[in-house]
């Protein structure tokens, strides 16, 4: 996620980079192959050199033909991970789970520093209309689809219509939530500066509150349809808008801390993001606070409530330049390759209409809040991609039913999957038809005098 | 205490490194070696407070391989210059020397004594006084550093002394190689101890031609990071998980690095100020993991080979002070000096811990933390004196009114 698209690359540096894949690749063949029966942590150190290394290359050699860094980064952990040549086993990938609850917090946070209330308010009316249009007409029109393919998915079968109902309204959810990573991956890479940019960013962040709410809506109309008992309760309401409550509030908190930070002290930002992404998540967590929420409120707070935006984006970009590309990988490496294999048809099936429906989502809402042209065109782009908030979701409704739950989790992750994958190419795309991308040149400069090292 | 509470902690730690390495108006603030760290972990630690459990120390295995083998790079892309100096190679060779005959006494002492007053078994006592040596054989650049910029130390003896530590880590980083080669659990066990010691250095080398490659023509800043890390950690963990030495294959990598990247220059202007704020929290988790609470031979072995050790540096400053001119006069404070030791020593005892854990690594381990320690009271002193002595800085210059004379580091 470095924003290092930079100068055009030499044939002689691409050959390089080439070459250090093959070695980054048969240094830790080779070492597997001689070591294959390790499960301790010491793989976990390899697997984070290899995983940081090959991501950053394989994103590298995979921009000469315009696909995203992102890509680069999924597909290393793809061709590394369990599935293929097995260099980052299951228990390695479950050890990394720290690096993605640093990842999240730090793109929240971003995220949120990212959103500019003048901004906001120039997209103001065209986000009302998306989020209301796509948050319905998408979870509809999904939760429909589910239901018309539902003799093709295995954990449906011999159920009623009324359960049917409600796992298909649950899938709709599913449907409709983005993937704020990989918006952010994409407009960190390119630099992208324009409305199909800006109004991604704060469509995805916005809509993470709104899935939020909608799960919480669902899982209550749900349950009485599936388990054919019981009664809609609303006491789900009131925990969830305490927990929305406390986490606005705990962000705001972080957000003036760290604005003061930033203006008195400003400085080793790294090891404070550090410290807020490892300590505070877990923190967060044991309060019921959603972290997702807590930071993108944080980073709105610091952006818009002192003038230290600039700095705690600079800072974020610098160290995620490192841990994004982990991230990413690691999502690679998780993908479930063979799931994907058995219910590959059921997933493209899902995967198109919604991609369908989220275009004409996107459609429908331009005409209406009158967006300009651009917008009306690749508005709907950057909404196909899905990565941990979709993963997550899945994993709360598997764990509300554990009777079709696993079945339920294991087509999410497979459609996840091929979103995550096509999601991030279809974004950059459109960001380079719309003209949004720019070809700013990173930092660089010749080497350092001696004196000026020293 | 839990393991997210001491992560934070350890945050903190190096963030109190990181303003050390970056105000240079506190440069010279605290202890050369960090001993106080050290004395915080073993405080904190199992042996005295335990608000630091042994569990958890144990479950920051992986933080401390990083933290030893990133020490190991520093050290490696460090290794020929200081400052903006170069460091000659007749001061290289007598580093190694002087390296190579401390450790030969101190193993040979070690050797002698736990064959004839310790239960160990044969492997264990040859592991024992060889790590031992190799500990020992370090004088920490840190210590030279402190007193030459809190007393504007400026000449050839304090060039020497800069010097001749540094170079000290070479010596180390092979030995490290070739006992973590020759011992038990060794991955390639077809193959002799030489190819291992091949395949832990050369890791080392193809990494860092890499990474100089990868580098290229222009400094990105950003990117830099990125290949650095990846190359380091995934030389650290290929290492580690063939049993071999993971700061012996970061040292080659940043040696490499040194000597064939264009960007050197840049390169250790980057990881340098990482030094501080990676060696404190390691300093603290090797003082959480001391165990004092050993047989006794092991306790009289410990002394004895810091004995060996004393009498060892001293014999050397006093020869020195017949062959070498800026020592001459002052072998005895100048043998003194080398006495400090720090991030290396406790480097390689903590990872000979995580590789071989047992009785013979706590050994190791009080070792190389008395050793901290014994060199923070005797060493800087020293030095101190000899400069003073070779009319290398005015004896009643205070120490709040010092002046730099190197602008990061001796």
């Amino acid at each position: 996620m470095s924003g290092h698209s930079g100068p055009k690359k030499t044939r002689g540096t691409r050959a390089i980079q080439a070459a250090a894949l093959l070695v980054t690749f048969g240094v830790l063949y080779g070492v597997t192959r001689v070591t294959p029966e390790l499960e301790s942590h010491l793989g976990t150190v390899a697997a984070v050199g290899f995983l940081l290394l090959a991501g950053t290359l394989m994103s590298e050699l995979l921009e000469t033909i315009g696909l995203p860094h992102l890509s680069g980064y999924l597909l290393a952990g793809i061709i590394g991970g369990p599935h293929i040549l097995h260099l980052v086993d299951h228990h390695t990938v479950a050890e990394l789970s720290p690096v993605n609850t640093l990842a999240l917090s730090l793109i929240a946070l971003a995220g949120g520093a990212e959103l500019r209330l003048d901004t906001l308010r120039s997209v103001a009316r065209g986000l009302a209309w998306a989020t209301l249009i796509q948050s319905t007409f998408v979870l509809v029109c999904m939760a429909g689809v589910f239901m018309a393919i539902a003799s093709f998915v295995p954990f449906t079968q011999g159920m009623t219509l009324k359960a049917l109902i409600g796992v298909s309204l649950l899938w709709g959810v599913l449907a409709v939530s983005r993937s704020p990573s990989a918006c952010m991956g994409i407009l960190s890479q390119t630099r992208a500066k324009g409305p199909v940019a800006t109004f991604s960013l704060a469509f995805i962040m916005l809509s993470d509150v709104v899935v939020i709410i909608l799960l919480a809506t669902m899982l209550m109309l749900a349950r009485p349809l599936i388990t054919g008992s019981g009664s809609i309760s609303l006491e789900d309401f009131s925990v969830l808008g305490h927990e929305i409550l406390a986490s606005i509030a705990v962000g705001v908190t972080l957000g003036l801390g760290l604005a003061v930070y930033l203006r008195l002290v400003g400085r080793q930002l790294l090891l404070v993001l550090l410290a807020i992404g490892f300590g505070l998540s877990d923190t967060f967590a044991y309060i019921h606070v959603d972290s997702l929420l807590a930071f993108l409120a944080a980073g709105f707070v610091v952006t818009n409530l002192s003038g230290q935006g600039p700095k705690l984006l600079h800072s974020i970009e610098q160290t995620g330049s490192v841990v994004f590309v982990v991230f990413f990988a690691t999502a690679g490496a998780h993908l479930d390759i063979p799931l994907l294999q058995k219910l590959w048809p059921v997933a493209v099936a899902l995967c198109v209409s919604r991609a369908f429906f989220t275009v004409i989502a996107g459609r429908m809402s331009s005409r209406l809040a009158e967006d300009p042209a651009i917008l009306k065109r690749w508005g709907w782009s950057s909404l196909v991609s899905q990565a941990g908030l979709a993963l997550g979701l899945s994993v709360v409704i598997a764990k509300a039913f554990p009777a079709f739950g696993e079945g339920f989790r294991s087509l999410a992750i497979a459609a996840i999957a091929l979103n995550e994958m096509f999601g991030p190419i279809l974004f950059k795309f459109a960001l380079d038809r719309a003209g949004e991308t720019t070809h700013q040149e990173p930092e660089v400069r010749p080497s350092l005098p001696p004196s000026a090292a020293a | 205490m839990n393991a997210i509470a001491f992560l934070l902690g350890l945050l903190v730690l190096s963030y109190l490194g990181s303003i050390l390495v970056g105000g240079r108006t506190i440069r010279g603030f605290g202890l050369a070696s960090g001993a106080e760290y050290l004395v915080l972990g073993f405080v904190l630690g199992p042996q005295v407070l335990s608000v630091v459990g042994r569990s958890l120390v144990e479950s920051f295995q992986p933080v401390v391989l990083v933290g030893v083998s990133w020490l190991g790079l520093v050290l490696g892309v460090s290794y020929l210059r200081v400052g903006e100096r170069r460091v000659p190679v007749p001061h290289i060779a007598l580093g190694i020397a002087l390296s190579a005959l401390v450790s030969a006494c101190v193993s040979a002492t070690v050797f002698f004594g736990a064959s004839y007053f310790s239960p160990l078994p044969r492997i264990e006592v040859i592991a024992f006084a060889a790590t031992a040596g190799i500990i020992c054989s370090e004088t920490t650049r840190h210590s030279v550093r402190w007193v030459v910029e809190r007393y504007g130390a400026k000449g050839p003896l304090a060039d020497l002394a800069a010097d001749t530590a540094r170079a000290s880590a070479l010596f180390a980083a092979v030995s490290l190689a070739v006992i973590n080669a020759w011992l038990p659990g060794a991955a390639l066990p077809t193959h002799s101890v030489i190819e291992r010691v091949l395949v832990s250095l050369g890791l080392g080398v193809v990494l860092g031609f890499t990474a100089a490659l990868l580098l290229g023509r222009e400094f990105r800043r950003d990117e830099s990071w990125g290949i650095l890390l990846g190359t380091s950690l995934l030389g650290t963990g290929a290492a580690a998980r063939l049993n071999l030495s993971p700061i012996s294959t970061t040292f080659a990598m940043g040696l490499t690095l040194a000597l064939v990247s264009r960007h050197r220059v840049d390169i250790k202007a980057m990881i340098t100020p990482t030094e501080k704020p990676v060696l404190l929290p390691v300093v603290l988790l090797a003082g959480a993991n001391v165990n004092v609470k050993l047989p006794m031979p092991l306790l009289v072995l410990v002394a004895g080979a810091l004995a060996a050790k004393v009498l060892a540096r001293v014999l050397c400053g006093s020869v020195l002070s017949v062959t070498s001119k800026p020592v001459s006069g002052v072998g005895l404070e100048f043998g003194g000096s080398m006495l400090s030791c720090g991030a290396l020593g406790l480097a390689v005892a903590l990872a000979f811990d995580v590789r071989h854990p047992g009785v013979v690594a706590d050994t190791v381990l009080l070792l190389a933390s008395v050793g901290v320690l014994l060199g923070e009271w005797l060493g800087p002193a020293s030095l101190r004196r000899a400069l003073a002595r070779a009319g290398e800085i005015k004896p009643e210059v205070p120490p709040e009114g010092a002046q730099p004379s190197l602008p990061s580091e001796a």
